[in-house]
């Protein structure tokens, strides 16, 4: 391919306006849909495509600039404001990292939007469903064209805000607006850690600039706990956004936003923040061996214990939303192996066949009103386009040669090998267990026979459900379109770095080019995860849709596991009725509360009682009767007297 | 002549609504507004002729008012980029706190009397640089507090009223002797002049007077542990005069921690600084705690303010600018926030006549308007960026973790804290199933509830996106103050 052909060291020439023009679009639409067409549903969602569509093109325009420029920098800074000491900047920063994370939320977002006009169609909220999907891609923008670590950290937020009005969507269901409020907490906790970071960078480095902090970290100027702190605070925001374990909890949840959200969240958007976070301080990660490992052991628990979860769910999306957490872990796991050009790459082809597969889950919800695959089956025949795209997009994440996922999974899984072989061993039998459930999942939605879907509820008020889900359909030409572009890179993505042109490109972004091992394929691994893969596919198929073993009796066998494998390793359980309810609601919180309320307001309200009970005592002396004034006025007299006297003797 | 008349404006407007004959009481709110919305207009023409290249006192007005021999009361008047700000909030919000008032139908003319007497005497705080005038505007406040609550409010409104003064009292007490202290120390009560001098022979020692001053001061803020007459205060208010309470009249013991504390006595502050900071953020922390308890939305707004008010104290603790810049746009942003919460959450009270949290809920469906200013204004408290506290807050953390790394990142865990109660609290109050209960009430539909949600909400989110209106203003003050720490 010839990528890669122009000289170094020249930066893009892209214009500075274009480049705030791809925030600013998706912006305005926010803003005259939030407006003026709340409620003029027609206009809503073409404002909304129109918004983005700009956005995306201008992304093409800037990739191809920065290919031009073989993936150099180009940062135009502004003044924001000052602050005391503290001078912010507002900038935007592109370089090959950028320009690749562009076009992916951009295009992930775009097709999205699409989908949504027939997803969402008829729903009551459909204005305000299209101005927050433009404030989160608007959101997801700004975190990376960002320049600087403080504006990162804004629209950093912008996302959790963006994430916490899209889940909560429908939110007079008691699920959805518990699922946003616990997505905002969690993800909160981690950025404590990217806050804690933004205050040490600025006490120690003086400055948010990106490319300042990369010097930072490699001058030698710091200390190792230093440099390793900030990375770790940075790798904790990034656990909280990209749901690494322990703070993977909110994902899953997630799910009850409407399911054009989930793709965008689970592809393009949220999730892909936290690893693009932390490949975006990557020269910080590399001088801090301690933290790099911790990132890579961290990646490899989440994308393992993730797994085994989605092997016992029976809801589609959640089957998908737990391997999006394990896939996330082994992007965490590429990055702290080392392995930059291998995460990025997996979550470049990620994006498009896992937001293939949340769209042809909600095309299966459109047709069947559930997500159980209880309810589902022999969806085959019936919805065929969706069934498909779906195998492709289940070949591809399972790392199926030579779909997407086989090059990118392989990178990660060679990474790996080169740096634990315990890594490794983790990462393959993630490969084997995904390739398991999700052809479980293929079989049991779209092969054996009907079993009828969820009758729709015509007493609910807020259910828009259209056809019969006793007879479903293939879903209507805007949901089925971008299932097959979509299935397009889901299939091709992967052949960008057969000659490591992608690696290349985005390895400019980076102070200086790594110096490890850099040839990207080894037969070994990569038949080894293709034969891996293949035997999962080959159980799941056995078990599934041959019948040989009746899935219930394999559940009693592996009973007490399978048992915390649903319960999800009682996580859920243990942060929500051990640490809040019970320590804090009920203990600390309480405690403080009594303290409060009888230690505090006694003290207040008693020396209240003590100035009055010293009053009523002293109220006797006062009683209006001259003649008791006058005997007191006497013996004060005597005593005076006689005191003068004993004090200067005659 | 500005800054006099500012000040007395709205006392002036207070005679005249006091004036008004009985048959035109419905007349008294529209006067009210009037001599509001003047008091802003004059103060946004003061605060945009305001120089800001110049770190001194602009528009300062003296006169000789009380000889005492040895020396003299004056009045004299003056803001600078430490006062200026506040004095236009105090303005903005008096402007909100007549319009949410319009539902009142009690006495409206004493009402709207009190309200702008209050105003005037808060006024009166942030522009006085005598510190004996300083004083009596600082006990003049009580008086319409005290009328305010214990008559247009709720619930045990007399008990909190009364709670409320005597608090005030006790902490003007030690303030006073502080006072006295510095006076006789300096034959002076000129705050310009006290903020140069240095004392000997004090009748206390220094650091008692620093810590008389203090505590005046941090019952007004309030701190932890002389924070819970608030909750009170607040939840037996009615809503303007919350609005009132939170917004600025806490902003006073903020303000006067910088511009007396610290400023006349710095190398006191600079001896109680890790105290300081240790109390800012236990103040953070407990508030945040005990708010997680609260089951009245008007108690957990009053708690969060405590929470709140502590990153007041904590960038004030460092004694370098970015915390005191941080701690000056947390007073302001704060104000806007917190009087948003209270306003929308007062009109839900209007409608639904409940402010326990388990009775409410859904009211998205109901009253979306209301909704929407009440998830903003929560999204606001909690420190959301591109609004008005994400700045303030974070400056704090940055100037506080330069000196005390381990206050500032005890009160950056109050960030999980705050999108804990207040998410818990619109997850309760506006989301969830619809109640039929509340079906048939109206939404926000009067004029007046209209533009003082929109006014604050633009103010806010101004204030998010464009710093440098107020950083600007507040940066020379600040750094004349640090410049005196240091010395």
């Amino acid at each position: 391919m010839p990528f890669l052909e122009a000289a170094a060291a020249k930066s893009p020439t892209i214009d500075e306006w274009l480049l705030w023009a791809i925030l600013a679009s998706p912006l305005t639409a926010w803003g005259l849909i939030a407006l003026y067409f709340r409620r003029l549903p027609a206009v809503a969602g073409y404002l909304a495509i129109a918004g983005i569509g700009i956005s995306c093109v201008i992304s093409f325009v800037t990739l191809f600039n920065v290919i031009d420029a073989d993936g150099a920098i180009a940062q135009h800074t502004h003044e924001w404001f000052t602050a005391g000491d503290v001078v912010v900047n507002l900038g935007v920063r592109v370089d090959g990292l950028t320009a690749v994370m562009l076009v992916v939320v951009t295009s992930v977002s775009l097709l999205v939007q699409v989908y949504s006009t027939g997803y969402m169609a008829g729903d009551a909220g459909y204005g305000r469903y299209f101005a927050h999907m433009c404030l989160f891609t608007t959101s997801m923008l700004g975190l990376v064209l960002a320049d600087n670590l403080f504006m990162l950290f804004i629209f950093w937020e912008l996302v959790g805000l963006s994430s916490y009005l899209l889940i909560g969507f429908w939110f007079h269901k008691p699920s959805a607006a518990a699922a946003a409020k616990k997505a905002f907490i969690v993800t909160r906790i981690g950025d404590l850690g990217l806050l804690a970071a933004l205050l040490l960078i600025w006490s120690r480095a003086g400055t948010f600039d990106i490319a300042g902090i990369h010097h930072w970290a490699a001058s030698g100027e710091a200390s190792d706990k230093i440099v390793t702190l900030f990375a770790l605070g940075i790798f904790a925001g990034a656990a909280g956004k990209s749901a690494q374990f322990p703070l993977h909890v909110w994902l899953p949840d997630a799910m009850e936003g409407p399911t054009p959200v989930s793709a965008l969240i689970h592809a393009a958007t949220m999730v892909a923040a936290g690893v693009y976070l932390v490949a975006r301080f990557f020269p910080v990660f590399e001088v801090s061996a301690d933290a790099s490992e911790v990132v890579a052991w961290i990646g490899a628990a989440t994308a393992l214990i993730a797994a085994t979860i989605a092997l016992v769910q029976t809801d589609l999306k959640r089957v998908l939303a737990y391997s999006t957490v394990s896939q996330l872990g082994y992007m965490m796991l590429a990055l702290g192996a080392l392995g930059y050009v291998a995460a990025i790459f997996h979550l470049f082809t990620h994006a498009f066949f896992k937001a293939l597969l949340f769209l042809g889950s909600g095309s299966v919800n459109h047709g069947t009103n559930t997500f159980d695959m209880r309810k589902m089956g022999g969806l085959r025949k019936k919805m065929p386009v969706t069934f498909w795209t779906f195998v492709i997009g289940s070949l591809s994440l399972a790392g199926i040669f030579p779909l997407a996922g086989f090059w990118s999974k392989d990178e990660i899984l060679l990474d790996a090998w080169r740096y634990d072989r315990a890594l490794w061993f983790m990462a393959a039998t993630v490969a084997f267990m995904t390739a398991f459930y999700m052809f479980r999942a293929i079989f049991l939605t779209f092969f054996g026979e009907y079993k009828g879907g969820e009758p729709v509820d015509h007493h609910d008020p807020d259910n828009h459900f259209h056809g019969d889900p006793a007879h479903p359909h293939e879903s209507p030409w805007p949901m089925r379109a971008p299932l097959l572009i979509l299935a397009v890179p889901a299939v091709l993505a992967g052949l960008f770095n057969v000659n490591h042109d992608f690696g290349d490109f985005i390895n400019h972004a980076l102070p200086e080019l790594p110096h490890h091992d850099e040839s990207t394929f080894e037969w070994g691994i990569a038949l080894s995860s293709l034969g891996l893969a293949l035997a999962g596919i080959g159980l799941a198929w056995a078990i599934y849709y041959k019948r040989w073993v009746a899935s219930a009796s394999l559940r009693e066998v592996f009973l007490p596991l399978a048992g915390v494998f649903e319960r999800k390793y009682f996580l859920d359980d243990i942060y929500e009725d051990i640490f809040v309810r019970g320590i804090f609601h009920r203990g600390w919180n309480r405690l403080l509360e009594l303290n409060d309320r009888y230690v505090i307001e006694g003290v207040v309200n008693g020396s209240g009682r003590l100035v009055r009970g010293v009053s009523n005592g002293l109220r006797p002396i006062q009683n209006g009767l001259l003649q008791t004034y006058g005997l007191g006025f006497a013996a004060g007299v005597i005593i005076f007297v006689l005191a003068v006297f004993a004090a200067n003797p005659l | 002549m500005e800054l006099t008349a500012l000040v007395f404006l709205p006392a002036a407007a207070a005679i005249l609504v006091l004036l008004l004959p009985a048959r035109q009481e419905h007349l008294a709110k529209y006067v009210a507004l009037a001599g509001s919305v003047a008091a802003l207009a004059l103060s946004l023409w003061l605060f945009f002729s305001f120089d800001v290249d110049q770190g001194g006192y602009q528009f300062t007005e003296r006169r000789e008012w009380v000889d005492l021999g040895a020396f003299n009361l004056q009045y004299f008047l003056g803001v600078d980029g430490l006062s200026m700000p506040l004095v236009v909030l105090t303005t903005f919000l008096t402007t909100a706190s007549v319009l949410v008032s319009f539902s009142v139908t009690h006495r409206q003319r004493l009402y709207y009397a009190l309200l702008l007497v209050l105003a005037t005497s808060v006024l009166g705080v942030f522009t006085a640089l005598d510190f004996m005038l300083f004083f009596l505007f600082w006990e003049l406040e009580l008086f319409p507090m005290y009328l305010l609550i214990s008559i247009w409010g709720s619930g045990r409104k007399e008990y909190s009223a009364t709670k409320f003064v005597l608090y005030t009292i006790a902490g003007s007490a030690f303030m006073l002797v502080g006072i006295l202290t510095l006076a006789f120390s300096a034959s002076t009560f000129d705050i310009q002049v006290l903020g140069q001098s240095s004392f000997q022979d004090t009748v206390l020692p220094l650091s008692w007077v620093f810590l008389f001053l203090f505590i005046g001061f941090a019952v007004k803020l309030p701190m932890v542990p002389v924070h819970t007459w608030l909750p009170d205060a607040h939840s037996d208010a009615p809503t303007a005069v919350s609005v009132m309470l939170a917004g600025v009249l806490l902003k006073m013991g903020g303000y006067g921690i910088i511009r007396m504390c610290v400023t006349i006595l710095p190398g006191e502050a600079g001896d109680l600084s890790a105290w300081m900071a240790g109390a800012g953020a236990v103040s953070v922390l407990y508030g945040a705690f005990v708010t997680l308890r609260q089951t009245d939305v008007k108690r957990l707004i009053a708690y969060s303010s405590v929470s709140h008010m502590g990153l007041v104290l904590l960038g004030v603790a460092a004694l370098g600018n970015t915390g005191m810049v941080g701690a000056t746009y947390q007073m302001v942003a704060h104000g806007l926030i917190t009087g948003l919460l209270f306003v929308c959450v007062g009109l839900m009270y209007e409608r639904t006549h409940t402010r326990e949290i388990a009775r409410l809920g859904g009211l998205a469906r109901q009253m979306p308007l209301i909704a929407t200013g009440l998830v903003f204004a929560a999204f606001g408290s909690l420190g959301l960026p591109a609004l008005a506290g994400f700045i303030a807050e974070v400056m704090v953390f940055i100037g506080s973790f330069e000196e005390f790394e381990w206050a500032a990142l005890m009160a950056i865990s109050g960030a999980v804290l705050s999108a804990g109660y207040m998410l818990w609290m619109l997850q309760r109050v506006v989301f969830g199933p619809v109640r039929p209960e509340w079906n048939g009430l109206t939404d926000q539909r009067h004029w007046w509830e209209h533009s003082v949600v929109l006014m604050l909400a633009a103010l806010i989110i101004l204030l998010g996106l464009y710093p440098p209106l107020l950083t600007d203003v507040i940066n020379p003050a600040i750094d004349s103050i640090v410049l005196r720490v240091g010395a």
